[in-house]
């Protein structure tokens, strides 16, 4: 069975050159965007064709998608496009084990009027995995472009939702003419997170509904085996969530949780230990003491692609107190350890790779440039970001390397890769050339400036905010008037069940600054409750205060337009 | 078989010379006023030494006689062989007679609405039947400073005695504007507010708060030369605090908080007292230096930072006494401030010695509050707030047997005492129908 | 083995296979103490020798076999390890509120090793905590009993994994504050938490059946017939029905502690404990006869008001009558002083030391089910011991030194300033918790604005 469903996606890959290669029969494109040629030759580069493998002075050559050979002296057709390599560098393109980018989560169905909370339907509840992050995603949105600039060719998109918000899919980066999937049902994502006010709330009761759900799912497959062997069995009812897990207990597909911190880890390895599927651990973000438990436990590992802020280091204070430095030390230890706990996995012989679901695409380098500096090789960093990932998500024949065969997925740089001013000129996509500009030294914060210049807040804002009655949520919609902001948020009726309506009102956006004011008529006492933080491209990071009961935080994130729906 | 407690059976033996005396009305027992004659007892002055085989004599509500040799022939003679006699303690920080259930709004009347309501009066709404008073006063506490709390000068506190019917009768001298000092420190697990915007609300608090200050201070000076202004009692009342007439007792906890408040001490003229003070120990020294006085507590409890020391609560009121401060204590309670011998006992125990943490539970909150005149000792002449027991009342097997408030004698009963009479051996039990 | 479901049994199996590796076991000799053994007196002058973290011998002029450590602790006190019945420290969960029964939930999945709140408890004598799920429902999830093996990475280190399972039961106010209130679902009174337990209980009896006959019919060749759902909620009611798990209610008056005995009593459980049980001394006969006692607060009261009506001899009524009396902290400030709050049971009822002392160790352990193993020093024991200097019942009793299976947790001479196992790495100025939030009955139950002021600045316990 297991085999049945490779050869069905090794089919899917095929099915997917045939629509690349359909593309040539296309006809004339008054837009003036189609391509010349899909074959071009890289002359002359430094090519790193895999991790572990020393840089040579050789040409890649391209067609329709696939590498057709790399070597100093190819003959090169002469319908090859010549892309003059001499001062390049080119290296396998990156491949990112879990990505947000382009994924909008779909909206809350509309609560029935007799809704219980305590036993709500499972697409209520976030267990959704018959979900597809294909569904959920657009290869138009801007941090797509994004990752694809850093050097990312192939990412595994994962659906946004709750405790198993369902099926990832792996596709490529590339051209807006192709659907670009490579293959879809890749991984079921679970994760955690309690349900917002119901069953299950919190993580505890997340990992009882799993293993609920698990069995269930295990009967279910039972009865139906039953039913279709004997006559005069009962049709067993067959849910959407059992049916979709169905996968998961034959083992086909893997559970990708996502586990944060060492205690995560160790909970979701003790599931997998208990019930017996194939587990990746992603997200990994502080896991430097349990580098011996995962090398043990001998499961795919992707860690979140990010180091932690310095702030806290550099907030350090010289005139501290003898005690205050004490706790300093321990501080910067534990800074210290984190940076290097990359470096841990690798001396642990782990395989790990990367994933970049909420990093943003732009600090990726600088990151695993501190990790490199903290230990890691950096042919342990390219093998993370290419061959140890395409091998845990199952794809290292046709990607990871600069191979003959391979898909034309490449990054093209001015420098050796991790070199400090090196800079990507070009990423190649299936075949399809993309370049970006490069400048000479790059300014500091320029980035900065012009995202001051430039601030969006109007549109339709999903938040959450943390509570100490746990976290809750709702759409806060902004909607420009003139030079003035107005506009309205929904929230968890203080009274009970559902979601009110309130209208926002004093918002101000200065610089990045956006602050609001809402009030909440509860138990006979009317609260204001005042939002301020600030907003950087699409997300929202600030803080909620309630009279003086106290400050939380409070997140949001801009939607994107979905290209599917315009 | 019953096994009564001691202080119960002695309970039981003091009702037969009221009932001589026609005190009871039905079962109940009423605290009684008269002149009593404690005899031959161990007497711990606090302030005059610890003096054996002594007798007090309580008359007109005064202690009127401490000595060896007392004659009264008319007075009550309650024989203390082989007992201790203490002063009444003083709880320095309390809620009680402002909450009967805390999670019962209507019945909890100790934060007013508003930032700046210095004029609200924690004396107005004792309620001088709540029935944590009687638990509270059987545990040997006498007087307790009970506190309003909410905003940024919430109200005005005021000492108690725990016995009388009216706030009158009940009050025990002294009062004072309580301020919450503005913190940085977060309000518990969920504030998680950045550390910028601690600080920045931090300063606007205490921008805040000198305003109040100036104004108030310009209202006392206005009104000094005969101005007449409008109605503004919030004013009115800080404007006693600036003239020193009313002292600030100042809730104040962070170390970096209790630095401010000092600093912001400096060169004001009022009275000061700072309370809570939870991190006091990180900043001992400065404290003493400024000679302001401390009522800090509860001291069961947990240190404020996880990297504490686990005894950082229990040793931080021995900390600052070591360093020079004038230390009080205090439960911040309402139904258990009964605790606050245990909570003397903890500070006893890591740090402070029986003996300051006695004088922290007696005269030196008697003098920070400007009344070792009348409490915290026991003198010939001040109030008859007296305990008598079967042994040093922080410990927990020791027995309170009598309690003296403003010279009167306390009945030792209670709802809890109550209950347990009737349900020790309950009839019907459990066949029984 | 009752005949279950033999699939089921073989899914089920694996979770409870998964014990933890070898927990550290330690050997000492402590001579010359006052030997406070609880169940067998007080023995002045007395050595205990620990070997493999057992108690091997009591008595006097031990020697310490080659290799073991001898500690004197001449003047000093020796007490078995404080055992708490009521604690959230270590737990990074503590109520799943959303529905009125919950019992599939499982506290062992979310158990916190590096909370500093084990150390203090340490530093207060306590060895075992009852790691309870909150109070926000009827049937709340299965509570954990843990060692304190600070220092234990693994959370499986700090699990007692040879206790007998437990399950957090609430009444009263809280179950239907959360439910009946918070979302307009049953219960919203006592009389609804009665229905949801009775209709819990009967529809675990049907499951069971269902089960039962589905297995004899799965046995036979030619079966037609499917297996029931698979339900971990109602499967943990019908292992409370066949008296595998204990109950721990959490309950506060007299009327609703009646209830639950002639609930108990119609369904045939006998393994009850009450927890709180502040109006137990009303129905202490009843609690005597047909539970296996209660576990209560030294003086807690009036916080709400359902404990209005409280005494603080509640303990000695309780013990006086009969009923096992256990006194537990519910709090992590309290976890650190429990031998002072049972002292406060010889102020309110006079108890005696042992009857005191019995109260935070061997009447606990009964009611988890471990007093085989812990509880009293006891040749054969496990050798969680605690040096005392003073005696513990005085308030000016302070811990010395704190043992779990013979191995050192806490000294007080060795006790280093900053005890945190983990330290963030982004936080250089460390947080201030002026509130400390320690009372957790009711933490992560999701309300809504109007009850963040309650939940923020009231006890709900």
């Amino acid at each position: 069975m297991k085999k049945t469903l490779l050869k069905a996606s090794v089919l899917g890959l095929l099915l997917t050159g045939l629509i690349v290669n359909n593309s040539l029969w296309a006809q004339s494109d008054p837009s003036g965007k189609k391509r010349v040629t899909s074959q071009y030759a890289i002359t002359n580069a430094t090519v790193f064709t895999a991790p572990g493998k020393a840089g040579t002075k050789a040409t890649v050559l391209i067609k329709d998608g696939v590498i057709q050979g790399v070597g100093a002296s190819l003959n090169l057709p002469k319908e090859a496009q010549v892309i003059a390599g001499d001062s390049l560098f080119i290296y396998p393109g990156f491949i990112t084990g879990g990505t947000d980018a382009g994924i909008t989560r779909p909206a809350d169905p509309e609560r029935p009027q007799d809704f219980d909370s305590s036993k709500p339907g499972d697409e209520f509840a976030g267990i959704t995995p018959w979900r597809s992050a294909t569904d959920q995603f657009s290869g138009a949105a801007s941090q797509v472009e994004d990752l694809r600039k850093a050097g990312f060719t192939i990412a595994q998109i994962v659906p946004d939702g709750g405790m198993i918000a369902g099926k990832s899919a792996i596709v490529l980066l590339g051209s807006e003419y192709s659907t670009n999937v490579l293959k879809s049902n890749t991984a079921l994502a679970a994760s955690f997170r309690g349900a917002r006010g119901m069953y299950p709330g919190t993580a505890v009761g997340v990992m009882a509904k799993f293993r609920d759900i698990y069995q269930n799912t295990k009967l279910t497959q039972k009865n139906s085996g039953l039913f279709q062997s004997t006559s005069g069995v009962s049709r067993p009812e067959v849910t959407p969530t059992y049916d979709a897990m169905m996968e998961v207990i034959d083992g086909q597909i893997p559970v990708m949780y996502t586990a944060t911190s060492e205690l995560e880890v160790r909970r979701a390895l003790a599931l997998q230990k208990e019930l017996g599927f194939k587990l990746i651990l992603t997200g990994l973000d502080d896991y430097a003491t349990v580098v011996d438990v995962i090398k043990a436990a001998n499961v795919p590992v992707l860690i979140s692609l990010e180091v932690p802020d310095d702030k806290a280091i550099k907030a350090q204070k010289d005139d501290a107190s003898e005690s205050a430095k004490a706790q300093y030390s321990r501080v910067k230890e534990a800074y210290e350890n984190a940076l290097k706990q990359a470096a841990l996995l690798e001396d642990a012989g782990v395989a790990f790779g990367f994933t970049t679901v909420g990093v943003k695409a732009g600090d990726v380098m600088k990151a695993i440039n501190t990790m490199i500096e903290n230990g890691l090789s950096e042919d342990a960093a390219l093998a993370a970001l290419t061959t140890n990932t395409a091998s845990i998500l199952g794809i290292s024949r046709i990607a990871g390397t600069i191979e003959k065969g391979k898909l034309a997925n490449m990054v093209i740089s001015t420098d050796s890769l991790f070199a400090e001013d090196s800079q990507i000129k070009h990423v190649v996509v299936d075949g399809y050339i993309f370049d970006y500009e490069t400048k000479a030294k790059k300014k500091k914060g320029s980035s900065d400036v012009s995202a001051t210049g430039d601030v969006k807040v109007a549109g339709t804002w999903d938040y959450t905010s943390e509570t100490p009655a746990g976290s809750s949520g709702g759409v806060l919609e902004i909607v420009k008037d003139g030079s003035d902001y107005t506009g309205s948020i929904t929230l968890d009726d203080p009274s009970g069940s559902g979601k009110i309506k309130s209208d926002i009102k004093d918002v101000s956006l200065e610089g990045k600054t956006l602050s609001f004011k809402f009030d909440v008529a509860a138990g006979g006492m009317n609260l204001t409750v005042s939002v301020s933080g600030e907003v950087e491209g699409e997300s929202f990071d600030g803080t909620m205060s309630v009279a003086q009961f106290g400050s939380f935080p409070f997140k949001a994130t801009l939607n994107p337009t979905l290209i599917a729906t315009k | 078989m019953k096994r009564m407690t001691k202080a119960f059976f002695a309970f039981l033996i003091a009702l037969l010379p009221m009932m001589a005396m026609a005190q009871i009305d039905g079962e109940f027992v009423k605290p009684r006023t008269g002149k009593f004659l404690l005899q031959n007892a161990t007497v711990v002055t606090i302030t005059k030494g610890t003096l054996n085989n002594t007798s007090i004599l309580i008359e007109n509500g005064k202690i009127a006689q401490v000595g060896t040799s007392i004659s009264a022939a008319d007075a009550e003679v309650i024989d203390c062989t082989g007992l201790v006699i203490y002063p009444g303690m003083i709880d320095g920080g309390t809620r009680l007679g402002l909450v009967e259930v805390s999670s019962v709004a209507e019945t909890t009347d100790y934060a007013e609405v508003g930032n700046v309501t210095p004029n609200m009066q924690a004396l107005t709404a004792v309620n001088p039947n709540s029935e944590a008073i009687p638990v509270t006063r059987v545990s040997g506490v006498t007087t307790v400073l009970t506190v309003p709390s909410g905003g940024l000068f919430p109200g005005t506190a005021a000492l108690i005695n725990l016995v009388g019917y009216t706030p009158d009768q009940m009050y025990a001298g002294f009062k004072a504007v309580v301020m919450n000092f503005p913190s940085s420190a977060r309000r518990g697990r969920f504030d998680r507010r950045s550390d910028d915007d601690i600080k920045k609300d931090n300063e606007k608090a205490l921008k805040n708060a000198n305003e109040i200050w100036d104004k108030a201070k310009t209202y006392g000076e206005l009104k000094a030369n005969g101005a007449e202004l409008e109605y503004y009692p919030e004013m009115e009342q800080m404007a006693k605090v600036i003239a020193g007439e009313i002292p600030l007792l100042i809730e104040v906890n962070a170390a970096g908080d209790i630095q401010n408040a000092l600093k912001w001490i400096e060169g004001k003229d009022a009275k000061f007292i700072l309370s809570g003070v939870a991190e006091g120990w990180r900043v001992a020294d400065e404290i003493a230096k400024s000679g302001v006085p401390v009522v800090t507590g509860p001291v069961q409890e947990l240190p404020t930072r996880d990297s504490d020391r686990y005894d950082a609560a229990y040793s931080n009121p021995g900390k600052l006494a070591k360093a020079g401060v004038k230390v009080a204590i205090r439960t911040n309670e309402e139904e258990n401030v009964r605790n606050l011998p245990f909570h003397a006992g903890f500070a006893a125990a890591y740090g402070m010695g029986k003996e300051e943490a006695w004088k922290a539970v007696t005269i030196n909150p008697a003098e920070i509050f400007g009344v070792a005149d009348m409490y915290g000792s026991i003198e010939v002449g001040k109030v008859a707030n007296l305990i008598v027991a079967t042994e040093d009342p922080f410990e927990t097997r020791s027995e309170i047997m009598h309690v003296f408030i403003s010279g009167y004698r306390i009945p030792l009963s209670n709802r809890h005492i109550r209950l347990y009479q009737e349900f020790l051996e309950r009839s019907p039990g459990l066949k029984a129908n | 083995m009752k005949k279950i479901n033999y699939f089921l049994a073989a899914l089920m199996g694996l979770s409870f296979s998964f014990a933890s590796a070898q927990t550290p076991k330690g050997s000492v000799l402590i001579k010359n103490a006052t030997v406070l053994t609880v169940t067998k007196g007080t023995l002045e002058n007395s050595d205990v020798l620990v070997q493999d973290g057992i108690i091997k011998k009591v008595g006097q002029n031990l020697s310490a076999p080659s290799g073991v450590e001898t500690i004197d602790a001449t003047g000093k006190y020796l007490i078995p390890g404080i055992i708490d019945a009521h604690s959230h420290v270590a737990l990074d969960v503590v109520n799943e509120a959303t529905a009125p029964i919950v019992a599939e939930v499982r506290m062992r999945d979310v158990v916190n090793p590096f909370e500093v709140g084990i150390y203090r408890a340490l530093a207060g004598g306590v060895t075992i905590s009852h790691a309870m799920h909150g109070s926000a429902n009827v049937v709340g999830g299965q509570n954990v009993t843990l060692k304190h093996r600070w220092g234990a990475e693994d959370p499986a280190g700090i699990i007692m994994q040879d206790a007998p399972r437990t399950i957090k039961f609430a009444l009263g106010e809280n179950p239907t504050r959360v439910h009946g209130r918070g979302r307009g679902i049953q219960p919203r009174t006592r009389m609804g938490v009665e229905a949801i337990l009775r209709n819990g209980f009967n529809e675990a009896l049907q499951y069971k059946k269902a089960w039962e006959e589905y297995n004899a019919a799965a046995s036979q060749k030619g079966n037609t017939t499917l297996a029931p759902e698979y339900d971990e909620r109602l499967q943990t009611l019908v292992d409370i029905l066949d008296g595998k798990i204990i109950i721990h209610c959490h309950s506060y008056r007299a009327d609703e502690i009646y209830m639950l005995i002639n609930v108990a009593r119609d369904f045939g459980i006998t393994k009850l404990v009450f927890q709180h049980t502040n109006e137990g001394f009303k129905v202490a006969p009843e609690i005597a006869e047909y539970t296996m006692g209660a576990s209560v607060f030294a003086d807690w009261w009036a916080y709400k008001f359902e404990v209005y009506y409280s005494t603080a001899f509640n303990a000695a009524i309780l013990q006086k009558n009969g009923a096992i009396t256990s006194i537990n902290s519910d709090s992590a400030e309290l976890i650190r002083h429990l031998y002072h709050e049972a002292a406060k049971t010889q102020r309110y009822g006079g108890m005696t030391d042992d009857e005191a002392l019995s109260m935070i160790t061997i009447n606990p352990a009964k009611q988890l089910g471990i007093s085989d193993k812990v509880g009293s020093i006891e040749v054969g024991k496990q050798a969680d011991l605690v040096i005392f200097e003073g005696h513990p019942l005085s308030v000016y009793a302070v811990p010395q030194q704190t043992y779990v299976d013979g191995i050192k947790y806490f000294d007080i001479k060795e006790d280093a300033d900053d005890q945190r196992l983990r330290v963030s790495p982004t936080e250089m100025v460390e947080p201030i918790y002026m509130t400390q939030e320690d009372h957790r009955c009711l933490q992560d139950v999701e309300l809504s604005f109007s009850d963040i002021s309650k939940s923020l600045f009231n006890t709900n316990y």
